[in-house]
This record gives C-alpha cells, structure tokens and sequence, in this order.
C-alpha cells in the first residue's frame, strides 16, 4: 500500500514490531498512600494516534493523564515522549498541552488574550500572535469572538476555545480530559466527529480520557481500558468490542450475556461448551487453546442474538424461552427473556420495518438461537 | 385573624434600637449648636469646624491614618503569603498548627496580645537596640500581627474557592509559577485583597487597646486621643470626630462586604 506513509490512520503501527512509538511508557506507578492509583502499567502510543482512555471513575485514567502533562509525578517507572524521557519534566516545560474537563479558561481575559495565552509566555511578537489566534479562531468556527468574555459564551463556545487554545502552540501531543463532558448529547455528537476531523487534519496525536463508551468507540484508533489503575486490555474499539479479553471488559462495553460452562470437545476448528446456565451445548466454530473439563465463559452481544416463535433450522445453539419483558426504543426493540434454565437474557433485534404483524410480544414462548461464531468464549 | 404585632418584627426592632440608638444619639448630638452634650438647642456644623483647626486631634488622625495604612499593606503581603501557604502548597509538617496559629489572634483578648507585645518590644530594645523606644514603629508592627489572621481568613477562603485547573492551564500552556500567579491567581483573589486590606485598614483605626500598650510619646492615635479627652468630659467636639469616624468605618466594612459578595457571584455565573 502506497497511501500508509501519508496516512497513518490507515496503517496500524502497533501491530509493526519495528515501529518506534511516539510515547513510551515503562512500569509506571503512581500511589498515595496505600491506594495504587496507577499500578505498574506500561503503553505505547503511536504518532497521530487518536488513544482514548476509558474507565470508570477511580480507576486511575486521570491520574495518568496528569502524569503525561506533569502534574503529578510518578512513584515509578519512566514515561518517554518522542524519545525524550519526561518524568520528571516541570508541565510548563513539556511539547504537550492538555485541554481540561472544565475548560479552565481564565475568566478576566477575553477570547483573544486566552488562545494567545501560551504562544505570549514563548514570546512571540504582538503581531504573530494575533495572526495565529485569528487562525486558530477560525479553525475552531469561532471567528469574531476574540473580544468576548468566557462568561459571554455558550457550553459549546467555551468547548471550542479551551480547543484552540490548547492547540495554539502546536503541541507534539494534545491531552484531552473528557473533551465533551459538558455538552449535551446532539452538540457532543457534532463535536466528535469535527474533533476527529481536525485530529486528522493536524496529524497531532491525541490522547483522551473518557468515562463514556460510546464516546471512545466513535473517537479512537485504539482504547485502553483501565481498571483499579490496570490496563485491563488495549485494542482497537472493534477488537475491544468483539473480542474482549476478559468478562470485566466484555460486561464494562456494551451490553453482553455471560454463560459459564465446561469444556467438553475441543477440536481445531470447533469446540464445544457444557453450560447448565444456557440450558445447553454451546457449539463453537473455531478451536480454543484450553483443556477439557476447564471452566470457561461464554460472552454473547444482545444483537447477536435471534428470536422466533418457530424452531430455527440449524444443528446448534437454539434454546426455548419465555419473553419477560419488551422495551421499544424506536431503531431497535430490547427484549428479556427468561431461559428455561431460569437465566435471564437480553436480546435487541432492529425494527425493520414500520408496521409489524402480530410482533414477538410478552409471555410468548420464543426459540433463541445465535451463530457458531457469535460469541466470543473468555477464560477469565 | 387577630391584629397584633408578630413577635421576631418586635425582638428585632428592640435588638436595633439597643445596638444602634446610642450611636444614633451621639450622631445627632454631634450636630447639637450647645456646649453641653444632654441638651439640645439647636442643629449646627460648627463643632465640625472646630475639629478642623484643632492641631491635636489633626495630628492624631494623620497618625491613625499612616498608621492603617502601612500596617494594612504589611499585613495584606504577610497575611496572603500565608494563605497561600495554606491552600496551595499541599499537606507539608506544621500545617495544622500554622492553622490554629493563624486564627488565633482573631480570639486573642486584645489585652494581651497587647501586653506580651509591649513585653517584647521592650526585650528587643534592651537586647539589640530595636525598635529603639515605642512610638509609630511600634504600633504598625502590633498592628500588622493582628490584621493579618484577618487578612489569612479572608485571603484562604477565596483561594479555595477557586478553580486551580486554571493555574494548572496556565502552567501548562508555559507560564513558570511565579508567572503563573501575577497572571492568574492574583486577578482572580484581587476582590479578596482588597477587601482584606479595607479590612485590617478599619480594625487598625478602631484600635485602642493594643495601641495603648505599645505607643510612646508622640504617637497618640485618634481613639488613643478620643479616650484621653472623654476622660476630661465629653465635648460635643469629640462626637462629632466620632461620628466621622463611624462613617469611615462603615464605609470600609460595607466595600468590602460589596466587593466580596459581587465577585462571588460573578465568579459563579461563569463557572
């Protein structure tokens, strides 16, 4: 391919063993007291990466955030930026700016003196610097507000300036802190995809830290999702969606069913799995290192899964069930349903069309059925 | 429904006019034309003139008022110093007592700050020969050692009020500290500032106790000057440097009250 030494959103520099990365960070811990905020974690993040942190709060992604901008100092280990080791770096010494979850614009300057703000501390000329933050204005669409107040202007302005001002230096690595917290969601929407759009255009690399799922599946090149200051998995939002490497980040993205089971037949091109919690012999369509008799679970999307009133034809994978309750929520319906193993699950299934006869309605007995290669089968 | 007075409108009317009617009192009779204070005759000015050509209570305010406002600029820097100290530099050892420390002489009777004051003014001068006597020296360092718990209090609560990211943004976008608070964290406590310094500037004018203790010859302050001649009786003169000095004292108290409360609200509606 001709287009991955322009593009390196397309190429995949962390499946490149040879690859240099853009931050490299070894064994780092931060602890207060007795609680490990962060715990011996290490991570690579590539040039022009857009790199979400997601976890939920306490679980350590922002105090590795702080520790990327220099507020805090690790207790250990060593983080490099662009092969410059950074740990102990003051913030305001560091090629990296950070756009904070409040926004943090100073109050008592107008819009102008706030972009313009850091390029003034490296002493650019007067001129230069209205130039630039006139650029930077009309970047973020925010040409003419210059004069205006922070107090002047709306969720979404305050949004777009903190961005700009963040970027006024040109920062070799742009930190964001839950960039569209404060928005509401059709303007957070928006927002994504223009933040996405310039992440692009500049070719900065971009790390994010977000509580919300949906957030870092839009945004990033590749999610770390972290857990009592661990990275519980790093992957692409497809791989960390479709083939999560453990229950927690399964049940932590999206929705899921987890059924236990036993291994009964492991060959190389299927396996089978004894689940007294399904009610039945989850057939799986391709072999898995484990052992017979090993304990293992079996993790299913809701809209994996299909429900009819007449016995599906397929060998494998179909149980009978009773629907519990139906929920419409417009593009899709989300069924409950209760297993005759007395599991409950949850089942969404598009409305595809408008009018539906005689739809799948409560206490109707259902057949449910699911794929070979629909489920995803976890050792822990 | 029966008509009678409610019983809060008729406490708080007897709560002001126990506060406020001997004051109300020495207003009116600072306007009194008669010599004598109990009697009125009729309304007049002139004891306002009077005051103006009397050298001695000019002395006396010029003095008060160098004083007030030397000691409230000390105390100002001493007492923002120290809450900075307090909100912004972490947890560091001493901090609780530096606390406690801090708010005490806001408890302290004034007697005594007063005379463990004099006590080491008069140790110093005997040991390295400084401050040499007691006079205006004297007083605005007594005067600054009070007014800055003052100041502290005030300062602390404004700066923990605020937003630190934005010193973190400032800092982040290069500003070195010491940049970072001319730039930000100044502009935003400067309500505070000058509240407190409108502050501790009325407590050091109001002073008479401490003052007492440490002044010397030729540094008599105003309420110093106005307690000496009330004990010679009072003269409608001296109500009527009282009443100009309540005027200066409300005035403080309420700009400082109004510039505190107004830049709290400011600061709300913007974040």
């Amino acid at each position: 391919m001709t287009t991955d030494a322009i593009s390196p959103f397309i190429s995949e520099p962390w499946t490149d063993p040879s690859a240099k990365p853009f931050i490299r960070i070894r064994g780092i811990s931060r602890h207060f007291g007795a609680v490990k905020a962060v715990d011996n974690v290490d991570l690579d993040i590539y040039k022009g990466e857009l790199f979400c942190l997601l976890g939920g709060s306490g679980s350590g992604k922002t105090t590795l955030l702080r520790m990327l901008c220099g507020f805090d100092n690790p207790t250990a280990g060593t983080i490099e930026i662009d092969g410059q080791d950074m740990s102990h770096v003051p913030p305001y010494k560091r090629p990296v700016n950070m756009m904070f979850q409040s926004y943090a614009l100073f109050p008592h300057m107008n819009v102008a003196k706030n972009v313009g703000y850091g390029l003034a501390r490296d002493g650019m000329p007067k001129a230069q610097i209205n130039s630039r933050v006139e650029e930077l204005l009309a970047m973020v669409q925010m040409e003419g507000f210059g004069a205006r107040k922070p107090n002047q202007l709306s969720g979404g302005q305050r949004q777009r300036v903190a961005l700009a001002r963040a970027l006024a230096k040109k920062p070799k690595l742009l930190l964001l802190d839950e960039p569209l917290g404060a928005l509401d969601k059709k303007l957070r929407e928006e927002t994504q995809f223009e933040l996405m759009k310039l992440q692009e255009d500049l070719g900065v690399t971009f790390v994010v830290v977000t509580h919300d799922q949906e957030e870092a599946m839009t945004l990033a090149t590749r999610i770390a999702v972290m857990v009592d200051g661990k990275l519980a998995q790093v992957s692409t939002p497809r791989d960390v969606y479709e083939y999560p490497n453990s229950r927690f980040v399964a049940d932590f993205i999206g929705g899921v069913n987890l059924f236990e089971g036993r291994v009964t037949a492991d060959e190389e091109n299927h396996m089978k799995l004894q689940s007294p919690e399904a009610g039945l012999e989850i057939h799986v369509g391709h072999g898995v290192s484990c052992s017979p008799g090993q304990r293992m679970w079996y993790a299913l999307r809701p809209e994996k899964i299909r429900i009819a009133r007449d016995r599906p034809d397929q060998p494998h994978n179909v149980v009978e069930g009773m629907v519990e309750e139906v929920a419409y929520m417009g593009s899709l319906s989300v069924y409950r349903i209760n297993l005759d193993s007395g599991k409950q699950i949850k089942v969404t299934q598009p409305n595809l069309d408008r009018a539906q006869d005689n739809p799948i309605s409560w206490d109707q007995r259902v057949y449910v059925s699911w794929g070979s290669s629909a489920g995803v089968v976890l050792p822990t | 429904m029966k008509s009678r007075l409610g019983f809060v409108p008729v406490v708080a009317t007897l709560g002001f006019i126990f506060l406020y009617v001997p004051i109300i009192s020495l207003i009116v009779f600072s306007f009194n034309e008669s010599k004598l204070v109990t009697v009125w005759s009729r309304f007049s000015t002139k004891w306002y003139a009077e005051l103006l050509n009397d050298e001695q209570i000019l002395d006396a305010a010029w003095i008060s008022f160098k004083i007030g406002a030397i000691s409230a600029t000390a105390a100002l820097v001493f007492g923002t110093i120290a809450a900075l100290a307090l909100q912004r530099f972490g947890r560091f050892r001493g901090k609780t007592l530096l606390t406690g420390m801090i708010s005490a002489p806001l408890v302290m009777p004034e007697v005594i700050t007063g005379l463990s004051l004099l006590l080491l003014f008069v140790a110093m001068e005997s040991l390295f020969g400084w401050p040499a006597g007691r006079g205006l020296t004297t007083i605005i360092i007594a005067h600054t050692t009070f007014c800055m718990a003052f100041v502290a209090v005030v300062v602390q609560s404004r700066l923990a009020d605020m937003d630190s990211d934005q010193e973190e943004a400032a800092m982040d976008l290069g500003a070195k500290p010491a940049r970072v608070f001319w730039d930000i964290t100044l502009p935003t406590i400067a309500p505070a500032l000058v509240s407190g310094w409108l502050l501790a500037f009325t407590l050091s004018l109001d002073d008479l106790v401490i003052a007492s203790f440490v002044s010397g010859p030729g540094a008599t302050t105003l309420p110093m000057l106005i307690f000496s001649k009330v004990r010679l009786g009072v003269s409608p003169e001296i109500n009527a440097l009282a009443t100009i000095m309540i005027l200066i004292v409300v005035v403080g108290v309420v700009l400082a009250a109004w510039i505190m409360a107004s830049s709290k609200a400011k600061s709300s509606t913007t974040y």
